[in-house]
């Protein structure tokens, strides 16, 4: 799994790149530091699929950036990605963008 | 049942009793309605009877009394004495004649004459009553009778009659006491009331003082016979009339036929209602009784029909381990129970029976010899068997006291799994449709005799190789058979073009067939069950098995095991098992408590899919059992467990799990691409 981040302005883009799923989860949830940033844009562009191990990653994400008054949202999901969170009931959570 | 009968018992005889006490006291109130009735027509009666004897007195008087002037007209001697003997003759009392100014001037009586020191009796100034007799002399009247009545004069029971004498202005007057009255009268009114009658067949009798009958109203007539009084069968009143006893008369019987009339039109009246009511109480009652046997009856059939729906296997997909084949039925009863079953076993350890019956006849006997047909083909089945044979063992069984001629259709295959080798009887049945490389078709073969027909029966073997791919349908005459409203069958020929368009996977072909025949039936009432079956050939799995211990680093190589499987299979389907999978490897690695677990992957193809199957021997978990999370909370209520198994069973079809040698069993698969 490949996570690189990227500062412009006050928006902080995470980029994550490979599957997220038990095995792959405590990486992407070491990579997932926001600092001071209120604006923060997760790009799953490169993400082929997620398993309920990342969906805990994100509900955290998500919580954690509104307790602090900023914002998270979700970018560029494949389709299986798409279909875990529709089932689960977190696109009607998440900023999918 | 007795209670209810006991039950209508009362209610019949408080009925019975309300009636009759209704009927008494109509009765009672009509007999003093009568009596009342009775007697004001007696007293009404008596005014006319009163009017009649008095007219018919008061004329005979005057008629007297016109004979007396008359004589004195011709020159009779108006002397005391010559007053007296024609006062005789003429059979009155006495004789009186008044001038014009109202004073006696001759009488029969000294008393009335003038005297020394003494006027005439001068009938204007006299008072009382006799001032009536001056409309004679005043012009009003030329004949006059006084009521019989004490006189004014002396204190004697008189009637006086006077007329009017033209010759001198003053009148002439007769006076009768109640003898010569009577004596006169009498004969006048005999038979008087003779043709009267009274409230039907009542009447009027007049008597004389001493009793002897003057009018009588019945026939023998009792005239001049002696009165007796009429006794308690009569309503009665007794009244002088002019000194003459009149009695009137209702018999109690006459008078109570109104009474018996009304009493015996309400009876019939109130018993007609009571009839009609019983009647209509009956039948809603019977309505009602027949209503619940009806229910009783359709609940009796339901339960037939619900019984041999449960004799039937009806798990679906039903050997989910197996990839080799699947096999997929439908029972679509009618209104009436039938027949009609399917069936599937393993018979060996590579061989699965399949088949299709129809059982002639309907209702609970053909229900019946269904269940004994089914168990018997399987009970001679599942010995092993060659199929031939197991026909001709289970129709010998099936003909053994078989009185009622019942027999049974069936279609039967046995197939090798391992080879796709279907060896098939056909017992008089509807032959089935294959699909074979992609060509569908009937598969006809010269059938053998039905089952149960006749004991000795040699059943002929037909063998058919399926590829994988390859499949055959089954089905009942209930399909082919169904008619619309025109009486159009559905036929052999829409039958095939249904099932040679469709390539739906799992039950998708039954429900297509079903809802074509329904359409062709277009609101026809389904006349016979519809029984389908499937069996969809795919030849032996590539399969890749992998042993792992509960580890994280066994989990990572599991999970890469499954990827490189998985190789060829299109990225949507690939990525969504490897999300599940990743969900029932995370579960049995942190929870379970298993020592061991292991991964099988099945690549089938015709269709295209794969199948799971994960075993563990930790504690036993069955994830289908487990409730769903609600999905809808919003971000601060969300709870990520249970999300996992969720994904499995929204993605995976179909998941099963059971229990098999202290290890969980769970298989899921995902089809994928045409079924051909």
């Amino acid at each position: 799994m490949e996570i690189k981040t990227n500062t412009d302005g006050s928006t902080l883009t995470i980029s994550v790149s490979g599957r997220v799923d038990t095995v792959t989860a405590p990486e992407l949830e070491a990579g997932l530091k926001f600092g001071d940033a209120k604006q923060v844009v997760l790009d799953l562009a490169d993400v082929p699929y997620m398993s309920s191990a990342g969906l805990r990653l994100l509900l955290t994400a998500h919580k954690t950036m509104m307790a602090k008054g900023g914002e998270l949202k979700i970018a560029n999901i494949q389709p299986t990605v798409k279909e875990v969170l529709d089932i689960t009931g977190f696109s009607d959570i998440l900023n999918l963008v | 049942m007795t209670q209810r009968r006991s039950l209508n018992l009362k209610l019949v005889l408080s009925v019975l009793a309300a009636f009759l006490l209704s009927m008494a006291f109509t009765w009672f109130l009509h007999s003093r309605l009568s009596e009342r009735d009775a007697y004001k027509l007696i007293d009404s009666t008596f005014e006319s009877v009163e009017d009649e004897i008095t007219d018919c007195v008061d004329e005979r008087l005057v008629r007297q009394c016109m004979a007396v002037r008359e004589r004195l007209d011709e020159g009779y001697p108006t002397d005391l004495r010559s007053l007296q003997d024609l006062a005789r003759e003429m059979g009155v009392t006495e004789i009186s004649i008044a001038d014009a100014k109202g004073d006696i001037i001759h009488a029969s009586v000294q008393d009335y004459l003038a005297a020394p020191g003494k006027p005439a009796f001068n009938f204007r100034t006299a008072g009382g009553k006799a001032e009536d007799m001056m409309c004679l002399v005043d012009g009003f009247a030329t004949e006059y009778c006084q009521p019989y009545r004490s006189n004014t004069a002396n204190g004697a029971w008189r009637k006086f009659v006077g007329v009017w004498m033209p010759t001198t202005g003053g009148f002439v007057e007769i006076g009768c006491d109640g003898a010569s009255l009577r004596a006169l009268s009498r004969a006048s009114l005999v038979d008087l009331f003779r043709n009267w009658r009274v409230g039907g067949t009542g009447g009027i009798v007049v008597t004389t003082m001493s009793g002897l009958v003057l009018s009588d109203y019945e026939e023998p007539n009792r005239e001049g016979a002696q009165w007796e009084e009429p006794d308690d069968s009569f309503y009665w009143k007794r009244k002088e009339i002019e000194g003459f006893p009149t009695y009137v008369m209702i018999p109690r019987d006459s008078a109570a036929v109104q009474r018996d009339v009304l009493v015996g039109a309400t009876a019939v009246l109130n018993g007609a209602a009571l009839v009609f009511v019983a009647l209509l109480v009956g039948f809603v009652i019977s309505a009602f009784v027949r209503n619940q046997i009806k229910l009783q009856t359709a609940k009796e059939l339901k339960m037939a029909t619900d019984i041999q729906l449960a004799a039937i296997p009806n798990v679906f997909p039903p050997f989910p381990d197996e990839t080799s084949f699947d096999i997929w039925a439908s029972m679509d009863t009618a209104k009436e129970v039938g027949g009609d079953f399917y069936d599937f076993y393993f018979t060996g350890s590579d061989r699965v029976l399949f088949l299709v019956a129809d059982v002639s006849g309907k209702g609970v006997p053909a229900a019946m010899f269904m269940m004994r047909a089914k168990a018997l083909i399987k009970s001679v089945a599942q010995t092993g068997k060659q199929i031939g044979q197991v026909f001709e063992e289970a129709n010998d069984a099936l003909c053994e006291g078989n009185s009622s001629n019942t027999f049974v259709t069936v279609w039967a295959g046995e197939l090798n799994i391992r080879t796709g080798h279907v060896s098939y009887v056909n017992a008089g049945h509807n032959p089935p449709i294959v699909r074979l490389g992609g060509k569908v078709e009937y598969l006809r073969s010269r059938p053998s005799l039905v089952l149960g027909a006749m004991a000795g029966a040699r059943y002929r073997v037909n063998e058919l190789q399926l590829e994988p791919g390859d499949a055959i349908y089954l089905y009942t005459d209930g399909i082919v058979e169904q008619h619309n409203a025109a009486g159009e069958l559905y036929g052999d020929d829409r039958l095939l073009k249904t099932v040679s368009g469709c390539t739906k996977r799992r039950d998708g072909l039954l429900s297509t067939v079903i809802a074509d025949v329904r359409r062709h039936a277009a609101g026809a009432e389904q006349a016979d069950d519809c029984t389908q079956l499937v069996l969809r050939y795919r030849g032996e799995p590539e399969t890749f098995s992998g042993e792992y211990r509960p580890t994280m680093e066994d989990l990572a190589k599991a999970s890469a095991d499954l990827a490189k499987a998985l190789e060829g299979v299109p990225d949507d389907c690939a990525n969504i098992m490897m999300v599940a999978s990743d969900e029932i490897f995370a579960n049995i690695v942190r929870y379970s408590g298993a020592t061991d677990w292991t991964l099988t992957v099945e690549r089938t193809h015709h269709p295209d899919g794969v199948r799971l199957v994960i075993t563990d021997n930790g504690k036993p978990f069955d994830p289908l059992s487990y409730r769903d999370p609600d999905t809808t909370l919003c971000a601060d209520d969300r709870e990520v467990g249970g999300l996992g198994i969720l994904i499995v069973k929204k993605t995976m079809s179909p998941v099963t799990y059971r229990r098999n040698n202290d290890r969980n069993i769970l298989t899921m698969g995902k089809e994928y691409g045409d079924q051909n």
